[in-house]
């Protein structure tokens, strides 16, 4: 139990650097959402069920949804 | 603006902020509890545990605590409370199976009304900025999405559905329902090409909803003399028609929920009028 929950902090930190360092805009966000999937995940590991849920479908579902619709609407770099 | 306007509004909102002021400070140093906000000093923080909202004996806590003032901090365990058993007791202060919905609509039942004016308003905010909509061109998804999408936005609308219905029994509530009802509707607009979200009809219905959560607070105000008050009898823990108006507002403030994250997603997926 322990050693799962080391090894998830561990993800949420590598998505979380992934999501500042990358260039592609797009990377970043599917990496933010995973990062919310894995704290999604923690808090169903760690006994907090309602908070659980809320998260997975918020933060990893419609969040990403309305950031990619936002980057739509952005220009890319390359097209300038 | 005009200028006198502009100190007109800016006089009143700081009378406002006074009065709110005095009052509070007022409240803070009364002697006596009832009713009161408690004083700061003399509290010790390691009593306030929150045992008497999980014993469902917050009335009981409270009127002892007004009869016996401070030594209530020091026996709590001489207040009078009974042994909960899911599926027998009856008739409780707050007949809820899960905990933090008791807390989150019963006790504290305003600072929900709170939450969902302020998802309201932030709704407003994107219908304003961005509605009324010229679409783009989509790629037309391909024959597994579109069937996939059709055939999984039922099953998603039920789940959002008994998230919502089943919140005093089980994890989760009017929040996570309303938000799993949207992201059914987000994968119908992302799935179907020709899909239009009927915006005016979920305006209509989330506003519906917030003014029967409104007046279900008014019904306890003029029945059990306190705004949001319980004023449907709590049957057994643990049954479905359980915990009085607990369910009754999850099932307001999940189609409510619902209908203003859905129409949130529609207006930020079909774009801005000037791109």
């Amino acid at each position: 139990m322990i050693i799962l929950l080391y090894l998830a902090i561990l993800v949420l930190g590598l998505s979380a650097l992934c999501a500042i360092f990358t260039k592609d805009l797009l990377v970043s966000v599917v990496a933010l959402g995973v990062n919310s999937l894995i704290v999604s995940a923690l808090f169903f590991l760690m006994h907090a069920p309602d908070v659980a849920i809320t998260e997975a479908a918020i933060g990893a579902g419609l969040s990403t949804a309305i950031y990619v619709f936002a980057i739509r609407h952005t220009k890319r770099q390359e097209e300038k | 603006m005009k200028k006198t306007e502009f100190i007109t509004g800016s006089f009143i909102a700081l009378t406002l902020v006074v009065l709110l002021g005095i009052f509070f400070f007022q409240a803070l140093f009364q002697p006596s509890y009832e009713g009161k906000v408690m004083p700061v000093d003399n509290v010790n923080l390691k009593n306030r545990v929150s045992l008497h909202y999980v014993l469902k004996n917050v009335n009981n806590a409270s009127k002892y605590l007004a009869m016996h003032g401070m030594r209530y901090f020091n026996n709590r365990s001489s207040v009078p409370s009974q042994t909960i058993t899911y599926g027998k007791s009856k008739n409780l202060e707050e007949g809820s199976a899960n905990e933090v919905t008791s807390i989150v609509v019963n006790y504290r039942g305003f600072d929900t009304l709170g939450e969902v004016t302020v998802l309201f308003i932030s709704i407003i905010g994107i219908t304003m900025l961005i509605g009324g909509v010229v679409e783009k061109k989509w790629i037309k998804p391909s024959l597994i999405v579109r069937t996939g999408s059709k055939f999984l936005f039922p099953f998603i609308l039920l789940f959002g559905v008994y998230i919502f219905i089943h919140g005093h029994l089980t994890p989760g509530g009017g929040f996570p329902g309303g938000a799993v009802i949207a992201s059914g509707f987000l994968l119908l607009l992302l799935g179907l090409e020709n899909y239009r979200f009927n915006t005016k009809a979920s305006k209509v219905i989330e506003s519906l909803a917030g003014l029967t959560f409104v007046c279900i607070g008014l019904i306890g105000l003029f029945t059990k003399n306190s705004f949001l008050a319980n004023f449907i009898p709590t049957g057994t823990v643990g049954l479905l028609y359980s915990a009085g108006m607990v369910s009754l507002i999850y099932v307001v403030i999940g189609i409510k929920v619902g209908a203003e994250l859905s129409t949130g997603v529609a207006e930020l997926k079909e774009g801005n009028k000037n791109d």
